[in-house]
């Protein structure tokens, strides 16, 4: 008993330090955001005058809400038209048996591993040559078809676990295949729909590498594209870089608090299945 | 498992097909047909204007330096059918940007970094037109040669105007006065003896001798060497490189006597241990609070150091070897071009001329931008106060146009060779991965590489 | 993808349910084309196709304005023979020693450790709080860490304050630890969630066997060699994929920490294949390498995840 003890006491203070290096960063953002600007603070030190104007300043030269309002748009265009028709094909390859199904499938299956920066290069000739550089749709329609592969998989997964009794009684109903779909197994699909919904909203906020090279305009970009551009323009006076910073991750924060269980639960569904 | 794999079909045409579509790019090699090349001179046949009717100029500055928003907000005030649409990026930034903004997403003005390979294909207009019309072509020729490129982009020094300035800048050595009187500095050196004296000096006396900057992607060791260079050799050899004469090499003798020289400072210690992660708003920051007595810097920072070290900043050009020899410095406009592309060149080139002749521009070009404004030799300057660094580097300014000593940056010599040579190599000379001989040669390397020989 | 958690959500493919379902008309079958085809289209456009207009890229010099010049297999030998470039792909191999190895080992060894309290209260924050760098942009971990480890940034601050004041230095600034560097910041963004995921893979453990390991005499060393080691192979693989992708393919953390520098310590090939064909123009070359890296990716990743599934099979 004293073993595990002995165990459970090191696992808390491995727990705590573990805690401790993850917030490091955010703290240390914190405090150096609270220096005079135009400083360069050594470590964490709290500052004799803390200029909490900083956060206002950043907020108004961050164009905070602007950079908001661009990002949502952005997740908006992406997000349900990448559940709708990635939810179809998986359908259609995973629980119907679809004549070349599987090549299909596999074809998908090859994008996954897929490092964007292998196909930036062309990606910007296309989107250039669509007249599309510099807007939202320059993200968003590549987004929607660089994160195909791993929707149509996950909801392939998804389609592939549902009994097929349901779907063969429904068609000795008479259902046609897009009602068999819409109204039976769409509503059956929304656990794995809301983690799938997640992720991509959590990836398209995040992206960074499309967003600085196909739109220089920050105020047409995602939140992590905003960050490079406001890290572009202001990294040089520190304490105001860092309360940016602050404030573009805010956002993210408030949802993933809000939301977390689900967040996790995505994050984390895949092995828990497995 | 097994079953499902036996019972695939043959691939739906649809399938085929599609990847048909994706596989039947064009048989023939990316990219139109021949490059434009460099863009030719239009003749301007009347005024060009900014017209009455509500205008947005499309500009692209670097971030950090508020003379170009003090320009474009007294131009409004001039002119108040002109609004501006700005962006502004650290210079590294733009210099990644540069082709790709000009030739997809084309701003009026644009501040540049070299120039060769932007007028090589095509993304710059000629301004030749303009300079004739406006008579740009009458300053003292010193003023834009670096911003006159042969068709192609080389050499450089001569041919087409291709771009402005927004003033002319001038770089050497600042100093702290105070700690120069610590160590017992009353005048500034007059030779480069008396400078590595003084550097020893406030060594030993446990003051930093030298505050610069060479992390991230700018080597701002670059400045110490060129001077050294410049200071040990002359700098005509050092131009021919920069302006790809055919045959230039910066591989010379005179050439490793310097970056030996700038070794040996490294390995005294003269620079920051961290020197290799000190961005250039670090640098200067440091500078400000006294904690270096001596910053390879440009006369862009005068107005600030004026304000920020009140009394306190000195400024002197970089000091020859040979006693008594002329002093040389870099040199070079604050480069601003129009894009080949841009929605109201005319508009833009109206701003470029005014920002050389308004009295008020020039004003804004001194007073806030610390440097010598382009423009007729005759043009008069503002006043500045006695005193003040602006006044130093002005002084200066005029001494080296008079010798005849002005070079450009080598950072200059081609579109890359900043980022891919000298910042890397200079980053190693650091850290002692590179040596002195082995920076030059691998720099020429890569500069033949680029322009051939 | 250059989100590291992709591979990691991977629901587990049930295999096939009963197989009473052979009348599907062949007409039904083709009506089925109308669900796949929105999903193949934008695939087909924006990933297969430049897929393919990579590989044709690189065989040419194209500076991507002008006209272009085939040069066969040229752009590839300069990848493998220009030291720089070549350098590149080695930092990444390097970097994955950080990206991988240290979630990877380290995260097996805090999962065994707090295994025993996973449920308590404190757990359960903790999943919170390790998760969060998974949540934030890459960008701002990197801005985040560049301060930390600056040479006045708390890293430095807390070695002087432990008595290793001479070790103090830019981190990121000195060629010889800027990639280490790197690397750690990585191994911060990636640790948390091995350590929940192997924790969830313990979670299924019977505790059964640990008892039969107890009664046997066996040590918590024994007991995590034997039991634990062994019965997350699944949680390993997806562990060691998805952050060997995160290596491979970095981006963010290194253009926003280092650019690439000091010299070029830590260019890594999704920057330089940035620099290559926006900033310096040499189109061809970056695609070359482009693909050296897309082939890398999946050489790499094919087999760990052949070997993480044999169990399943």
């Amino acid at each position: 008993m004293t073993g595990t003890g002995r165990a459970s006491s090191t696992g808390r203070v491995l727990l705590v330090l573990l805690m401790a290096a993850t917030l490091l960063p955010f703290v240390s953002l914190f405090v150096t955001a609270l220096h005079p600007a135009g400083t360069y603070p050594s470590g964490v030190d709290w500052p004799a005058d803390p200029q909490w104007g900083n956060f206002a300043r950043a907020f108004e030269v961050a164009r905070l809400g602007e950079f908001l309002k661009s990002s949502v748009l952005i997740v908006l265009g992406v997000v349900p038209v990448s559940l709708l028709i990635a939810t179809m094909a998986g359908f259609a390859t995973g629980h119907l048996r679809m004549p070349g199904g599987r090549a299909v499938f596999l074809l998908f299956v090859l994008g996954l591993t897929l490092p964007f920066e292998g196909i930036i290069t062309p990606l910007y000739f296309q989107v250039r040559d669509l007249g599309l550089l510099n807007t939202r749709w320059a993200l968003i329609l590549p987004l929607i078809g660089l994160y195909m592969p791993f929707s149509v998989y996950w909801m392939r997964a998804h389609f592939a676990t549902m009994p097929h009794e349901l779907s063969e009684s429904a068609r000795v109903d008479g259902v046609t295949t897009w009602q068999l779909f819409w109204r039976i197994h769409v509503p059956l699909a929304k656990p794995a729909l809301s983690s799938l919904a997640i992720l991509l909203f959590l990836w398209t906020w995040n992206q960074f590498l499309l967003a600085i090279v196909l739109v220089d305009d920050p105020l047409q970009r995602t939140m992590a594209g905003a960050l490079g551009a406001f890290q572009g323009q202001w990294g040089t006076d520190i304490p105001l870089l860092c309360a940016g910073s602050l404030l573009i991750l805010t956002p993210t924060l408030v949802v993933f608090l809000v939301f977390q269980r689900r967040f996790v639960t995505a994050l984390l569904q895949g092995s828990l299945k497995g | 498992m097994s079953r499902r794999t036996r019972t695939s079909r043959p691939i739906g045409p649809l399938l085929t097909l599609t990847l048909a579509g994706a596989l039947a790019v064009a048989c023939s090699g990316p990219g139109g047909d021949a490059g434009p090349g460099s863009t030719t001179a239009a003749a301007v046949t009347s005024a060009p204007t900014c017209g009455s009717a509500p205008v947005t100029l499309r500009g692209y500055f670097e971030t950090g330096f508020p003379m170009a928003k003090a320009l474009t907000d007294e131009f409004t005030k001039q002119h108040p059918n002109v609004k501006w649409d700005v962006r502004e990026d650290q210079f590294a930034v733009i210099t990644q940007n540069a082709p790709r903004v000009l030739a997809d997403d084309p701003p009026d003005l644009m501040r540049l970094p070299q120039l060769s390979e932007l007028v090589k294909d095509g993304l710059l207009k000629n301004l030749d037109g303009y300079a004739r019309w406006f008579g740009w072509d009458k300053w003292p020729p010193g003023q834009l040669a670096q911003l006159r490129m042969g068709p192609g982009g080389r050499p450089r020094g001569e041919g087409s105007l291709y771009a402005m300035g927004l003033n002319f800048s001038m770089t050497g050595v600042f100093y702290n006065k105070q700690l120069a009187a610590r160590i017992g500095m009353t005048t500034p050196p007059a030779t480069l003896a008396q400078l590595d004296e003084a550097m020893a000096k406030a060594k030993s006396a446990g003051i930093q001798p030298i505050q610069q900057f060479n992390g991230g992607a700018t080597g701002g060791l670059a400045f110490p060497l060129q001077d050294l260079m410049a200071s040990v050799g002359s700098p005509a050899p050092i131009n021919d490189w920069i302006y790809q004469k055919p045959g230039a090499t910066i591989d010379t003798p005179a050439n490793r006597e310097a970056a030996q020289h700038l070794d040996r400072w490294i390995e005294a210690g003269y620079f920051a241990p961290d020197v290799n992660a000190v961005d250039y708003a670090q640098m200067v920051s440091r500078f400000v609070a006294g904690q270096g007595l001596f910053s390879f810097n440009g006369d862009w920072e005068s107005a600030n150091l004026d304000k920020q070290m009140a009394g306190n900043a000195g400024f002197f050009p970089m000091p020859p070897a040979q006693a008594g020899a002329k002093p040389a410095a870099m040199s070079a406009p604050l480069t601003v071009g129009i894009s080949a592309k841009a929605a109201h060149a005319d508009c833009a080139a109206v701003f470029l001329d005014w920002v050389a002749t308004d009295p008020k521009a020039r004003e804004v070009a001194v007073r806030t931008g610390g440097s010598h404004p382009m423009g007729p030799a005759a043009a008069p300057l503002p006043p500045v106060a006695a005193g003040t660094v602006t006044a130093g580097t002005l002084e200066a300014a005029t001494q080296v146009d008079k010798g005849g000593t002005a070079m450009d940056f080598i950072a200059n010599a081609t579109g890359a060779i900043y980022a891919k040579s000298w910042t890397p190599q200079l980053q190693k000379l650091v850290s002692g991965e590179q040596t002195p001989a082995g920076l030059l040669e691998s720099v020429q390397r890569d500069y033949t590489d680029q322009v051939g020989s | 993808m250059t989100r590291p958690s992709d591979l990691l959500a991977r629901p587990s493919t049930v295999p096939g349910a009963p197989a009473a379902r052979r009348r599907r008309t062949r007409r039904a079958g083709w009506t089925l084309w109308l669900f796949v085809t929105p999903a193949l289209l934008f695939y087909a456009v924006f990933v297969l196709r430049p897929i393919v207009l990579t590989v044709q890229y690189s065989f040419y010099d194209w500076n991507g304005i002008g006209a272009s010049r085939w040069v066969g297999f040229g752009n590839y030998a300069e990848v493998f023979t220009d030291p720089e470039l070549s350098r590149s792909i080695l930092n990444a191999f390097e970097l994955v020693l950080f990206f991988s190895g240290i979630p990877v080992l380290l995260g097996l060894v805090i999962a065994a450790t707090i295994r025993r309290i996973a449920t308590s209260r404190l757990a359960l924050v903790a999943r919170t709080v390790l998760f969060l760098p998974q949540v934030i942009p890459l960008v701002a971990a990197g801005i985040a860490w560049t301060w930390l480890l600056s040479a006045t940034g708390v890293v430095n601050q807390l070695l002087s304050a432990a008595g290793f004041g001479p070790a103090s230095k830019a981190w990121l600034g000195d060629s010889a630890t800027a990639l280490p560097a790197v690397g750690v910041i990585g191994a911060w963004v990636l640790l948390g969630l091995c350590i929940l995921l192997f924790l969830s893979g313990m979670s299924k453990i019977d505790p059964a066997l640990y008892e039969a390991a107890r009664i046997d005499g066996a040590g918590a060393v024994r007991e995590f060699f034997s039991i634990t080691v062994p019965s997350l192979r699944q949680e390993t693989g997806v562990c060691v994929t998805v952050t060997m992708i995160a290596a491979l393919a970095s981006f963010d953390i290194v253009y926003v920490s280092t650019q690439g520098g000091p010299g070029n310590a830590t260019m890594v090939p999704g920057l330089q294949i940035y620099y290559l064909a926006f900033s310096q123009r040499e189109v061809g070359l970056a695609s070359a390498l482009a693909v050296v890296l897309m082939a890398l990716v999946l050489l790499l990743v094919l087999p760990i995840q052949r070997v993480s599934r044999e169990e399943e099979s």
